[in-house]
């Protein structure tokens, strides 16, 4: 309950630091996206070193077994096994801003790794993820320390360009986390630990049929399953929106089922390239609607939810980002007709990352469950990444996963650090 | 008369704007039951003497004395308060509002929050009864003719209790009947022992209607003189130092077998253009006469493109044009400057230069950019041609008095080769020696060859100017004279023919 | 001058039958639309483009506009928001509080047009890059969810009896809104702010010259303005999970395209805040129903934009009418 102390006392400073005059430009600002998976709204390309790579339990093990006593807690079967610090590496550390819980969370994880590792770091970030002129000043001011290696959370990918072009003329070795740096200098990014898009919509897809294949299997019409994309633009949002569709219908099909996908021409044109054997709406066992609105608001997420939801074919829906899930729960609040109980003639809502109303409707069993990312993960990985990376050796990008969460879990240790409020 | 004592004295009123002195110690009293003009050329400074009577300007020395105490105001509703009303030259009304909201604004009556509309009706139409003024309260404002407005703006001056009432232009926009019925007010309110200011150009009018002239120049005060002991002359001399005043034109200049430039048959464009057909001859002045709303610059407009018509033929130069827009009516080189020129004819906060080269900006570009040399060139060659009053050719429009602006509309035509211009009310707004360069202006423009149309609502302008005289009524033709044969009379009988 | 006026003539008999004709297509081809929740719904979501839609009216009469609507009301409710949770601050201040800030930035917006004769566009476009930034730095916040201490605001706007998918629910919040707008009718139609609120929209100089305290008035069609974006702000968090930073950009357009479909005159100095009622409800009715018949979201915005067309047409119409007449 450390960490919630902290966030509170962290949001009480910012909410006074605003009432004693919101125009000062030194006033301490806080940190504006919890949903700090969002830059792809900007830079769409950013992560996609991070999606190009094999999903994480399929990540070459190349690093031969070291000395024992080397395994961190969650490095098993990954590059990270066996890594030992050559010596006691001290690492700056530049996240977007230290007022989200989103960003505590990473230093958590940082400090597990830390521990096992027997390294140090040293974390600077700007007042807010807006302070992009900060965050350059600080990350060049580390630059002139010759440290070991940096790991970075860039708040704007361009703007951090020429730094890295220093970094990489000194030889100082960079870890980005959290987000890509698509436009790299070469020889300055060494790896990127960032969630795996389409990995974390397949969770999706395979909670969601766990929950209701018997509902699919025991159908006498067609159902209908809906996925709530915020837009069909962002690279991020794509690969989710994909992960789950694909990953939907091969589950589905695998059970002899027909599944048609429809909506969102975008996601409908995916899904037929990547299935030859995709039915019409008419003759589908399975319809999976994609809707995206007009705008990324709660509310036009919320009215395409609403449509869908009032359907009455409808069994399932998925809310692929924090906006999308929220907009599914508001348009809930009028129906009603979620729950957990999918044999009961519930329908199951699954969300994705975190916040207040995400976890309540979890807790209250509105909710099936959602998917979040891991910003402890992150940090975590990120040390470990850039002590390889100190020590000489060769790095791959780490994607990480999404993990899912329901009501059983939400309280687990592994996963209640990376559910920001 | 004289020997009522003044109720209101201004002595020794003094003051200056940067740049411009626009009063020098001028001198100004009304006494009751008098109305007593106030003359003098634009400019002369006599808007700006209202304006520091009625708090709009604070004057920078001198005395106001108003029944017997020395008084400043501060801003209108001081003045208004007080019994000292301005009846302004541009009408002030707030379209949007009936009438008896336009007379009430500022002070409604009141049920609680609630403003008490019935009384507000109750009280116009007591008003205008009392005015003998035909128009119901609960009209819109904008929905009434421009005379109605301007009775309005009576009703709501003498709601005030006025004492003082300032006229300034008031019959620049009215009908002949309209004035007529503005004079039975004035003369109504002077028997009930008002004293009113009347600010005019119109020398006829102010020899009816008024007692004493006072005349300002160049914003110093020449002298008063009692009316009816002067002549028009003497006024004029007094504006403007010398003696301008010309007779009519007793025949036309034209030879009657001139070629027909501009022919238009049986002209139709809604009700106030009916069947309306005429002849424009090379050299010659076409004067368009007849009362407010007759269908003047509805015809002109028309036959210019910028309001659709139903029917009708043109030739120009004996062939038969198409006129759908303005511009095919350039292309057949017809010009027509706006009897609004601050709303269709310039474009103020613009230059000198790029307002002569507006209509004419193909001839003006070198390539993809404007030829800003030839540009100056022309409009400096106009500028001197015209006589324009400037410091050069740069000078915002803005800056210019009503005649040098009207000469910047001329200019742009001129620019575009235009051989045949439509002058709908060329002097409107503008003073008497300003007047006399745009019809000198326009003399010589029919001299070399150009041929004019020349909408006008002052009989003297008309009889003054015009080679033939087409007349209007209610958008029909109701007669055509030769100025040989035009009087004043003639003139009006045609133009109200149909007017019980 | 005796007018034939025909019924059709009111630009808001026009938005009427739209509405009816939209809700009587949706009907047709949406069984789901015929749903009460649906309605629900979209009134939900009505509530806050409404509150916005009354207030900028005022504006918009005067010939201005306010852009900082949509952007401030998301920035009041964020800081409400976030007292409401790090200082347990009672919901009521915090609702008292949008209002105010809402009735702040208002009287700033005014000063700027009234007093010192900025742009409206301009001054306005200011105050909401300056909201919007404000509103960027503080964390998201949701308010109080229905189910917490703090979350009986909700009721405000609707009634829930029972629990469920049984429950009965009122939507009083429609109520509420529209007494609010008979009371801003008889404002606008009845009391001297509203008048000359007209006024100044059709001829301010006709009102300074009146001897009218013009600049007061002017600021107060801003403040007014500003207070129905603080309304608005509650009204939004009501239906709005969570208040994400830096958003709000693009709403108020919603209501001010709302306010034009309902007849208030482009070049001000004639409107109704019935007619603009009228007119967000079919800005909400194309922006909520249009997913229901299935139509990709690209077309809710150019279907509104070809609505919005149409209303000023006939405004244009109007004054080309009125003009041919006199």
């Amino acid at each position: 309950m450390k960490k919630k102390v902290l966030a509170t006392l962290l949001s009480a400073a910012m909410a006074m630091s605003l009432l004693a005059g919101c125009g000062e430009a030194a006033a301490p600002a806080p940190a504006a996206e919890p949903a700090a998976e969002e830059p792809a709204a900007e830079e769409p390309a950013a992560e996609e070193p991070a999606a190009e790579e094999a999903p994480a339990e399929e990540a070459p093990a190349e690093e031969a077994p070291a000395a024992a006593g080397g395994s961190g807690e969650y490095t098993g079967g990954t590059q990270f096994d066996g890594v030992v610090a050559k010596e006691a590496y001290k690492f700056p550390v530049d996240v977007k801003s230290f007022q989200s819980t989103y960003w505590q969370a990473a230093l958590k994880g940082m400090d597990m790794a830390k521990a096992e590792l027997g390294v140090d770091y040293d974390a600077h970030g700007p007042n807010s993820e807006s302070d992009i002129a900060d965050q350059v000043n600080m990350l060049n001011s580390d630059i002139n320390s010759n440290p070991p290696g940096i790991a970075l959370a860039a708040c704007d990918t361009k703007s951090v360009l020429d730094s890295l072009k220093d970094c990489a003329d000194k030889g100082i070795p960079v870890v980005a986390f959290d987000t890509g740096v698509a436009d790299a200098p070469e020889g300055s990014i060494v790896a990127t630990v960032a969630t795996d898009n389409t990995q974390a919509g397949e969770v999706a897809a395979e909670n969601m049929y766990a929950a209701l294949k018997d509902v699919i299997a025991g159908a006498s019409a067609p159902v209908r399953i809906g996925e709530i994309n915020q837009d069909a633009t962002a690279l991020n949002i794509q690969q989710r929106g994909m992960g789950f569709v694909n990953k939907i219908t091969d589950l589905i099909v695998a059970d002899g089922k027909k599944v048609a996908v429809v909506g969102n021409e975008f996601y409908a044109n995916e899904a037929k390239k990547a299935h030859a054997d995709l039915a019409d709406e008419a003759s589908a066992d399975v319809i999976i609607e994609v809707a995206v609105p007009a705008q990324t608001t709660v509310e036009l997420c919320s009215a395409q939810a609403q449509a869908i939801l009032s359907k009455k074919d409808t069994i399932g829906v998925f809310g692929s980002n924090q906006t999308a899930a929220e907009g599914l729960l508001a348009a809930d609040a009028n129906l009603s007709l979620l729950g957990t109980d999918a044999a009961g003639g519930d329908v199951i809502g699954i969300g994705f990352d975190a916040g207040s109303i995400i976890k309540g409707a979890i807790q209250d069993g509105t909710m099936y469950g959602a998917v979040t990312q891991s910003p402890l993960m992150m940090g975590y990985y990120a040390i470990y990444a850039l002590t390889m990376a100190a020590n000489g050796d060769k790095v791959e990008d780490f994607p990480t996963a999404g993990y899912w969460y329901d009501a059983t879990n939400i309280d687990d240790p592994t996963i209640a650090p990376n559910l920001y409020d | 008369m004289a020997a009522t004592e003044a109720i209101l004295t201004m002595e020794n009123i003094d003051k200056t704007f940067p740049g411009v002195h626009a009063l020098d110690h001028v001198h100004f009293d009304v006494r009751s039951g008098e109305v007593h003009a106030l003359m003098g050329e634009n400019g002369a400074g006599k808007s700006t003497l209202m304006k520091v009577l009625t708090g709009i300007y604070s004057k920078d020395s001198g005395t106001i004395t108003y029944e017997g105490k020395e008084v400043e105001y501060h801003n209108t509703r001081e003045a208004q308060d007080a019994g000292i009303v301005i009846v302004h030259q541009e009408l002030n009304m707030v379209g949007d509002l009936t009438v008896a909201q336009n007379i009430f604004i500022g002070r409604e009556f009141m049920k609680g929050f609630r403003i008490d509309d019935k009384k507000m009706i109750e009280e116009s139409r007591k008003l205008f009864e009392e005015l003998k003024i035909d128009i119901n309260p609960r009209d819109k404002m904008s929905d009434l003719t421009v005379g109605k407005q301007q009775m309005c703006e009576i009703a709501k001056a003498i709601s005030h209790q006025a004492k003082v009432i300032i006229f300034d232009e008031p019959s620049a926009a009215l009908t002949e009947k309209e004035i007529e019925d503005l004079f039975l007010i004035i003369r109504d309110l002077r028997a009930k022992g008002l004293a009113i200011v009347y600010i005019s150009h119109r020398m006829d009018e102010i020899k009816v209607i008024t007692d004493r002239v006072t005349v300002m120049r160049d914003g110093g005060y020449v002298g008063t003189l009692i009316t009816k002991d002067c002549t028009k002359d003497d006024i004029i001399n007094m504006m403007v130092g010398r003696v301008i005043y010309e007779e009519p034109k007793t025949e036309s200049h034209v030879p009657k077998d001139a070629p027909v430039v501009l022919k238009v048959e049986h002209l139709n464009a809604g009700r106030m253009v009916q069947d309306v057909s005429f002849e424009l001859r090379k050299g010659e002045i076409l004067g368009f006469s007849g009362l407010m709303g007759a269908g003047r610059t509805e015809t002109a407009r028309a036959l210019f493109g910028a309001d659709p018509k139903t029917g009708g033929d043109i030739y120009v130069n004996g062939e038969k044009v198409t006129i759908n827009s303005p511009q095919d009516a350039v292309k057949h080189g017809i010009g027509y400057l706006s009897e609004d020129r601050k709303r269709f004819g310039i474009v103020v906060q613009k230059t000198i230069t790029e307002n002569s080269t507006l209509a004419s900006m193909e001839n003006y570009m070198n390539g993809p950019f404007i030829d800003k040399a030839a540009e100056k060139e022309v409009t400096e060659k106009y500028i001197k041609e015209l006589s324009t009053k400037t410091p050069g050719a740069d000078q915002l429009v803005v800056n210019l008095s009503g005649g040098n602006q009207q000469k910047v509309v001329i200019a742009k035509w001129l620019v575009r080769n235009c051989d045949i211009l439509i002058f709908d009310e060329p002097t409107r707004g503008i003073d008497v020696g300003a007047k006399n360069e745009i019809y000198k202006l326009m003399n010589r423009l029919t001299a070399e060859g150009k041929s004019i149309i020349m909408i006008s609502s002052e009989m003297t302008e008309i009889l003054r100017m015009s080679d033939r005289i087409v007349i209007m009524c209610e958008g029909k033709k109701t007669g055509e004279l030769d100025i040989s044969e035009a009087t004043q009379e003639k003139i009006m009988t045609k133009a109200t023919r149909d007017i019980s | 001058m005796t007018k034939k006026k025909s019924i059709l003539a009111d630009q808001r008999v026009i938005v009427c039958l739209v509405i009816a004709a939209l809700v009587i297509i949706y009907f047709i081809f949406s069984p789901e639309f015929r749903q009460y929740s649906s309605i629900l719904s979209m009134l939900d979501f009505s509530y806050y483009d409404i509150l916005m839609a009354i207030g900028v009216t005022f504006p918009l009469i005067t010939a201005g506009v306010d852009l900082s609507i949509g952007t401030g009301m998301v920035c009041y409710a964020l800081i409400a928001g976030r007292l409401i949770r790090d200082f347990n601050l009672p919901v009521v201040l915090a609702m008292l509080l949008c209002v105010l800030m809402g009735c702040v930035v208002g009287f700033a917006n005014g000063f700027l047009i009234g007093v010192m004769n900025l742009p409206p566009f301009l001054a306005t476009l200011c105050t909401c890059m300056i909201t919007r930034g404000i509103g960027s730095m503080i964390m998201a916040t949701p308010w109080p969810t229905n189910k917490q201490p703090g979350g009986w605001f909700h009721s405000i706007f609707k009634l829930t009896f029972g629990t469920g998918r049984s429950a009965t629910k009122i939507p009083i919040g429609f109520v509420l809104v529209v007494l609010l707008v008979i009371l801003m009718e008889f404002v606008l139609n009845h009391t001297k702010f509203g008048r000359y609120t007209i006024a100044i929209g059709s001829n301010k100089e006709a009102v300074i010259l009146s001897g009218i305290n013009v600049k007061f008035y002017h600021v107060m069609a801003y403040v007014i303005c500003g207070c129905f974006a603080g309304l608005a702000a509650v009204a939004y968090a009501a239906v709005v999970p969570t208040i994400q930073p830096g958003t709000g950009a693009g709403l108020e357009l919603d209501a001010i395209g709302g306010v034009f479909v309902g007849g208030v005159s482009a070049r001000g100095g004639y409107g109704s805040v019935l007619g603009t009622l009228a007119g967000v409800m079919v800005i909400v009715l194309l922006k909520t129903g249009l997913p229901y018949v299935g139509l990709q979201a690209n077309w809710q915005q150019i279907i509104t934009g070809m609505v919005l067309i149409g209303a000023v047409m006939i405004d244009v119409a109007k004054r080309r009418r009125m003009a041919k007449e006199q």
